[in-house]
């Protein structure tokens, strides 16, 4: 058994250990380079909305980005949901860490709409809207995708106003509205129940709206733009190998929190690890399960028209993101996450989740931009197989940019809202205790609601 | 004078032990006060029952199901609406056919039980207008037990909060222990 964190264990209820947002500067190398690459994300973005609007095949990468985002950030929230329904008390202190996540996913919309106003007619092509067109898919995908971003910032907010609100003469100082945003805490016994409640709720309702969005984005953006590829399965390759991304890039972020917050960093550590590390080793295998499932029924029917849009995103066009998503997402990481020794170390498996969560980018690149530089997204079957499109300087740029951006935004949220769920953490630490059992240690964990 | 000795009077304990504030609930049940009378506040979530405290009710759970309702009819009126005004008859298929109509209605139903969650949290949020007294020592982790009695019986309330140990008891005129910091 790893042991957690002592720090975490100790945690005084009197005065009650309030924790803090991350203390950021621009003089710091590392925050400086983010706010560079924030920068360049927001002018590439702005560039490509003057220069390309309505161009299809200029956003191929930027729908990459989108997915990207979609599939680490935006997957980030469920691990919060899910230790909580679960009631791990090992992912205390990455709650609000995943929880977080959802203010840089907003940026998923900035990218949506002009992403979505590049797409062709529905009328012609496969779709998911069948003779539907009040609004599909522009007004249905966006409306979807808001969804879900307003129920992930209804998630952080709610968790964090404990934290947020302070003494009970700060609120009752406060405006009508700006108390009822704080919830007009007091810390009653029925505030703390709805708090719970709403938690698990909303929590809920952000998994369905994950899904949902995946299903629609990956056929709108991708399936349907490609024809001959009609996959069932791909959707819930991509919901699946998100949350193996947003399992990987919470670990990176906690990885990188106990080496540059000597604040948070004391209650993260190897119980993270071996725990999310289980989770990570299921989500790996899962890579493998959907992509084989989805390969071997095109294999086996031999539809001309499939079997096109398979060579696209595996076989031929795009074969070395394949193999890169192959190495980086499957192969590489289920060999050394076997090892209890790699599974167990917070910074052993940081580097695989930072391999994973490259591998991703790769896995996007070879299912998103072939559909969308595809100059004839319209009929049944391809009638050649498109010529690879790959990235200019611009799109390169943009890349790079936009993922800084989302890191950055990540870094900004987490300097004005504590890093730690603080209420959560003390609650934990009244609850689970370590206690000599013969001739070892135990802990002893209460799990009262 | 009769209306006088109706009215209802609060009073605030703080104590520095959970144990102390169990003691203080169950003094004031046994001194025949209930549940509805006592408030818990704390800067920590303790489990429900904790203090000797009943089952506290709460309507929040009814508000995602009304959302989804009214979303879901949204969705119906939205889907159907389209299809009604545009009729194109595919694959001999009906005009409005639920397969393909099922994303429009979870999308609607989602969006309505969201919506109405977030409305609900706020709702029961502020209603009732929070506690009346208050103390900034709860958010430092003292633990504060809040009675609303008559004022006939407000001399019960007050013993039973004295006989569990309280740092503090306060009423809306201000400390009745003369400690220091209260408000």
């Amino acid at each position: 058994m790893i042991a957690p964190e002592a720090a975490g264990l100790k945690l005084s209820l009197r005065p009650p250990y309030r924790p803090q947002a991350l203390s950021i500067s621009l003089n710091h190398a590392g925050i400086a380079l983010l706010a560079a690459l924030g920068v360049l994300g927001i002018v590439v973005y702005v560039i490509k909305l003057i220069t390309a609007w309505g161009d299809r095949a200029e956003w191929a990468y930027p729908t990459v980005v989108l997915m990207f985002i979609l599939s680490t950030a935006t997957a980030a929230p469920l691990i919060a949901y899910a230790s909580r329904m679960a009631k791990g008390y090992w992912a205390l202190p990455l709650r609000r860490v995943a929880a977080l996540y959802a203010v840089p996913s907003l940026l998923s919309f900035v990218l949506l709409i002009p992403i979505m106003a590049s797409l062709p007619p529905l009328d012609g092509r496969s779709t998911l809207w069948f003779e539907f067109r009040a609004g599909a898919p522009f007004l249905t995908d966006a409306l979807a995708l808001a969804i879900l971003l307003l129920t992930g910032m209804a998630l952080l907010w709610f968790s964090a106003v404990p934290d947020l609100a302070g003494p009970p003469s700060r609120v009752r100082a406060m405006g009508r509205w700006q108390r009822l945003l704080y919830l007009n805490w007091a810390g009653t016994a029925r505030q703390w129940k709805v708090l719970r409640a709403a938690n698990l709720a909303l929590g809920a309702f952000y998994l369905m709206g994950y899904a949902f969005v995946h299903m629609l984005l990956t056929t709108d953006l991708g399936q349907s733009l490609l024809p001959g590829w009609r996959s069932g399965i791909f959707p819930v390759y991509s919901a699946v190998t998100g949350i193996q991304a947003g399992i990987a890039i919470t670990l990176l972020t906690a990885a990188l929190m106990r080496r540059f917050s000597p604040e948070a960093g004391r209650f993260i550590g190897d119980e993270q690890a071996a725990a999310l590390g289980k989770i990570l080793v299921a989500a790996t295998l899962m890579w493998f399960y959907f992509f084989w499932s989805d390969f071997l029924l095109i294999w086996y029917a031999r539809l001309p028209s499939e079997v096109a849009a398979m060579q696209v995103t595996v076989a031929i066009t795009y074969i070395l993101p394949f193999a890169l998503t192959g190495v980086l997402m499957f192969a590489l990481p289920l060999a050394l996450l076997i090892f209890n020794r790699v599974r167990q170390s917070l910074s052993l498996i940081a580097g695989v989740s930072a391999m994973i969560v490259v591998g991703l980018l790769f896995d996007r690149i070879r299912f998103f931009v072939a559909p969308m530089a595809n100059p004839s997204p319209f009929g049944h079957a391809m009638t050649e197989l498109p010529a690879p499109y790959w990235p200019n300087a611009l799109d390169v740029l943009f890349v790079i940019g936009f993922i800084g951006l989302m890191i950055a935004v990540f870094v900004y949220a987490a300097s004005r809202i504590p890093v730690l769920n603080g209420w959560e953490m003390r609650q934990g630490a009244m609850l689970r205790k370590e206690r000599t059992f013969m001739k070892t240690h135990v802990y002893v964990i209460g799990k009262p609601d | 004078m009769a209306m006088q000795s109706q009215a209802k009077r609060e009073l605030l304990a703080l104590y520095e032990e959970p144990d102390q504030a169990a003691d203080a609930v169950e003094r004031l049940h046994s001194a025949g006060f209930d549940d509805n009378d006592i408030e818990i506040l704390s800067s920590t979530p303790y489990p429900e029952g904790a203090f000797g405290e009943g089952h506290t009710k709460h309507r929040l759970f009814a508000f995602p199901f009304a959302g989804a309702a009214c979303g879901m009819a949204v969705g119906i009126a939205w889907i159907v609406g389209a299809q009604v005004s545009l009729p194109i008859i595919t694959g001999g298929k009906p005009i409005v056919a639920v397969p393909a109509i099922i994303q429009i209605l979870y999308e609607g139903t989602l969006l309505g039980a969201v919506l109405f969650t977030v409305l609900g949290v706020l709702f029961e949020s502020r209603l009732p207008d929070g506690v009346g007294l208050y103390d900034d020592r709860i958010s430092e982790g003292y633990i504060g037990i809040s009675v609303m009695a008559r004022e006939r019986r407000l001399p019960d309330a007050q013993i039973a909060l004295e006989e569990a140990s309280p740092i503090d008891l306060l009423s809306k005129e201000g400390s009745l222990m003369h400690a220091p910091g209260t408000t």
